[in-house]
């Protein structure tokens, strides 16, 4: 049986593929950075797929957001524990 | 012609009068014309007009229905009407024989049968006393003659055939030679073989067998007999009906799920079955019992039966509920997929819900499953080609889908499915209460194996548009339900506390510190049922649990690769090296013993003091490696050719083995199994069934070493042990101090 549409991984790595010219031009450190943003995003392919939204990078650009908010939610807390302590 | 065992111990073999009819349809002049034209013809038949119902239209479709009466003139006489007249739609047309019967008189293999006979010996009553879904139905006193060689016929010439039957042994000797065309050894010439013909043929007569079961018998050894039959011109009674020849299928290689596969040439016997073991699909998995299963359940004949995939299997099923309530069943089906928008094309074209876990070591993890999901939730909710389509009154909207499920009448799937999904639930039940030296359970096990192919397959035929009841609407609400029913089992588990780790399809993979017995988790159980209405079951909870990260890079997780020990101690694994199929025993065996010392762990935090013991099994088979002490079946790598030779770009090790084989004169088609060792120099594999022995000393140990390590290092990184730290504490002979400091990820 053949599917008529990319799978969520498919559409993941055709996005990720697409700012290869950008990632290119990036520094060394940058390149790393941005790698990491797409790796946080991957982790959400099945709610992405669950979403079927028309425009995925979208989706994709939000679950990288979501990830760096529970860093930021994450660094919080143990400043709070710190400043208790 | 029916062939009955009767409670006296006799072989009966009966005459019944069954007319078939098969059915045209199409405008009403060119029907006229086929009556006239049939009318004309020397077969006798009966013509009459009828009305029936083709799932796949909305009204009853006015038909001409063809009644023959004797059943051997139909595929004739249709292929000369589908030739005449190629622009009619026709139905009923290409149904086995066995089929028609079970759909008109409630018959199936191994059923139990009252016959009334009238003085012609002819049968005028037939009455099924039993049911395919008994759950215990009496064991056929089937006479069961298994004939083997005494090797392998790929891998050398067998010197004898090894045949027994009824606590009775006998060994017939073989003289052939090795065949540089085919592969498979071929007789040598003489006159050796009258004797071993008119050996077989007194074993044959004095047991009259119902069953023959034979290794290679498809493929190779009935078609060398019966060559040897006819070059010394005598009978061999394979057949019990004398009066029909053996039939012989061709081999043929076909493209499924993205795999090639090969199914060998076939032998089918009339009066008696023959089973091949090593060409009968799914063998392996399910057993005699399964296949048995299978033809009961399934009304397929069981020389079909064991050879056919499962989704014939289901097709047969459906095609039998079909005949009983009267719907046409298409010869060739026509028929597209509706309009649909862009975008609900994005939201139906998915399938299950698979998530990724977070790589890591976990413990007092429970695993939740659906039973059966995809096949419960078409008889659950009515999921039928004929039932799912645009919106109507009384229509069901599918989750998420622009689609309507009709929930009026039963749909054919759903009917078909019921008896099999109850039974298979009420196995499953009994299995889990069953103590563990019940002899049933090995029966119980190889029926519910049965069930579970066939209820998977169920699911791709609904979807596959060749199918005869498929249809890709149907197949996307399916998955739009499990999608829904997934997530409404999450909700529930989080509402309720816990944190979910994992989904997958139709399981979820969750934990809540302080809730790790059967009785902490029956609430979530309940609340899940009850949100989905679908049946769910606790497959176990898990001492620890760990879920691999993808080898390609170690941040990237991936869906189905974990392995854990549930509180029994006993294990499950998936996609790593000992669940595949080419990774050779030896390593297979290694990686399995250090779960097994693993799983003696009591929980996550423990399974650091495994780590000496581990180190020590795997010091001790590197070093029986090195001296040559594995016996080299225990190397042997499996693997399937993908294409032909010439087709490969690089050759792989396993096409390498091929062309080896084929300088020998043993060809190899795509999907066919090959084995052979890594060896050292060029081509670095030596073909296992290659003529001369491979030389021992040139194993190639270094490569033998890094699946080994490989392997090793998938079951200890969890433990914080990567590959690299195993081999310098194994081959480099750093000393190994202490279990690492910190275990990665063993939260509560």
């Amino acid at each position: 049986m053949g599917r008529t549409l990319p799978s969520a991984t498919q559409t993941f790595l055709l996005e990720q593929e697409a700012f290869t010219r950008f990632r290119r031009a990036l520094r060394r450190s940058d390149q790393l950075a941005l790698d990491d943003l797409f790796t946080c995003a991957r982790q959400h392919i099945a709610a992405a797929a669950y979403a079927s939204h028309a425009l995925p990078f979208e989706v994709f650009l939000l679950a990288m957001l979501l990830e760096e908010h529970k860093q930021v939610m994450h660094l919080r807390r143990l400043l709070e524990e710190a400043g208790h302590s | 012609m029916l062939w009955l065992l009767g409670e006296d111990g006799q072989r009966h073999c009966l005459r019944q009068a069954f007319p078939i009819t098969f059915f045209a349809a199409g405008p009403p002049e060119h029907l006229r014309r086929l009556w006239r034209r049939l009318q004309s013809q020397p077969v006798p038949l009966q013509l009459a007009r009828a009305e029936r119902r083709d799932l796949f239209l909305p009204d009853p479709l006015p038909v001409l229905a063809v009644q023959v009466e004797r059943p051997i003139d139909q595929p004739g006489l249709f292929e000369q009407v589908s030739r005449e007249f190629p622009d009619l739609t026709y139905y009923d047309a290409d149904i086995l024989l066995p089929l028609r019967h079970a759909a008109a008189h409630g018959t199936f293999p191994l059923a139990r049968l009252r016959v009334a006979l009238d003085d012609q010996e002819r049968v005028q009553v037939i009455q099924p006393l039993d049911s395919p879904w008994e759950l215990d139905p009496p064991p056929a006193p089937l006479r069961i003659l298994s004939i083997e060689p005494d090797c392998d016929p790929r891998h050398a010439p067998p010197q004898a055939l090894r045949i027994h039957c009824e606590r009775q042994n006998y060994r017939l000797p073989l003289e052939l030679v090795q065949s540089a065309e085919t592969g498979y050894p071929v007789p040598r010439p003489g006159a050796w073989a009258r004797p071993l013909l008119a050996n077989l043929s007194a074993i044959l007569r004095r047991h009259d067998p119902d069953l023959l079961l034979t290794g290679w018998g498809d493929t190779w050894l009935m078609p060398l007999l019966l060559d040897l039959a006819a070059e010394h011109n005598l009978a061999l009674p394979l057949n019990r009906d004398a009066d029909f020849n053996v039939m012989r299928k061709r081999e043929f290689s076909y493209f499924s799920y993205g795999q090639v596969i090969y199914r060998g040439q076939q032998v089918l016997l009339c009066g008696r079955w023959h089973i091949d073991l090593y060409n009968a699909m799914l063998f392996h998995d399910y057993g005699l019992d399964g296949v048995l299963e299978s033809a009961r359940v399934t009304g397929a004949p069981v020389q079909s039966a064991a050879r056919l995939s499962p989704g014939s299997g289901i097709s047969a099923m459906q095609i039998v509920t079909a005949l009983r309530s009267q719907v046409l069943v298409p010869w060739h089906k026509q028929q597209a997929e509706d309009l649909k928008s862009a975008l609900d094309l994005i939201h139906a074209d998915q399938g299950g819900m698979v998530y990724q876990p977070i790589p890591g070591l976990y413990q007092d993890v429970a695993e939740i499953d659906f039973i059966s999901m995809y096949p419960g939730i078409m008889t659950r909710f009515n999921i039928s080609p004929e039932t799912v389509g645009r919106e109507k009154p009384h229509a069901e909207p599918v989750p998420a889908l622009n689609l309507w499920v009709d929930r009026q009448e039963t749909g054919l799937v759903p009917r078909t499915l019921e008896p099999l999904l109850e039974k298979r639930i009420a196995l499953k039940k009994h299995l889990l209460e069953m103590p563990a030296w019940d002899p049933r359970r090995r029966v119980y096990k190889a029926r519910a194996a049965a069930h579970k192919w066939l209820l998977v397959t169920c699911f791709g035929y609904l979807g596959y548009k060749n199918a005869r009841f498929g249809r890709i609407e149907a197949h996307e609400s399916v998955t739009a339900y499990g999608r829904e029913s997934l997530l409404r089992a999450k909700e529930a588990a989080e509402d309720l506390g816990y944190e979910v780790l994992h989904m997958y399809v139709d399981g979820l993979w969750v934990r809540q510190v302080g809730r790790n017995t059967v009785a902490d988790l029956q609430p979530l159980l309940d609340e899940i049922s009850q949100r989905t209405s679908l049946p769910i079951s606790l497959e176990g909870i898990y001492k620890w649990l760990a879920f691999l990260p993808s080898r390609l890079d170690e941040r990237v997780p991936v869906a189905n690769r974990y392995f854990g020990a549930f509180q029994d101690g006993s294990l499950k694994l998936r996609g790593i090296e000992a669940r595949r199929r080419d990774t050779p025993p030896f390593i297979v065996d290694i990686q399995m013993g250090l779960l097994e010392l693993l799983s003696r762990a009591p929980d996550a935090e423990h399974l650091a003091d495994c780590l000496p013991k581990t180190l020590g099994l795997l010091r001790g088979c590197l070093q029986a490696l090195r001296l040559g002490r594995i016996p080299p079946e225990a190397l042997l790598v499996t693997q399937k050719l993908s294409r032909e030779l010439d087709q490969y770009r690089t050759p792989s090790p396993a096409a390498r083995a091929a062309a080896q084989l084929a300088w020998n004169g043993k060809h190899l088609r795509p999907g066919q199994l090959v084995r052979f060792l890594y060896m050292r120099g060029w081509p670095g594999v030596h073909a296992w069934d290659l003529p001369e022995p491979p030389d021992l000393r040139a194993i190639d140990v270094a490569c033998y070493r890094k699946l080994l390590l490989r392997a090793a290092g998938t079951v200890l990184q969890p433990l914080g042990v990567s590959e690299i730290t195993l081999r310098d504490w194994l081959l480099a002979n750093a000393s190994y101090g202490a279990p690492p400091g910190k275990i990665i990820a063993a939260r509560r």
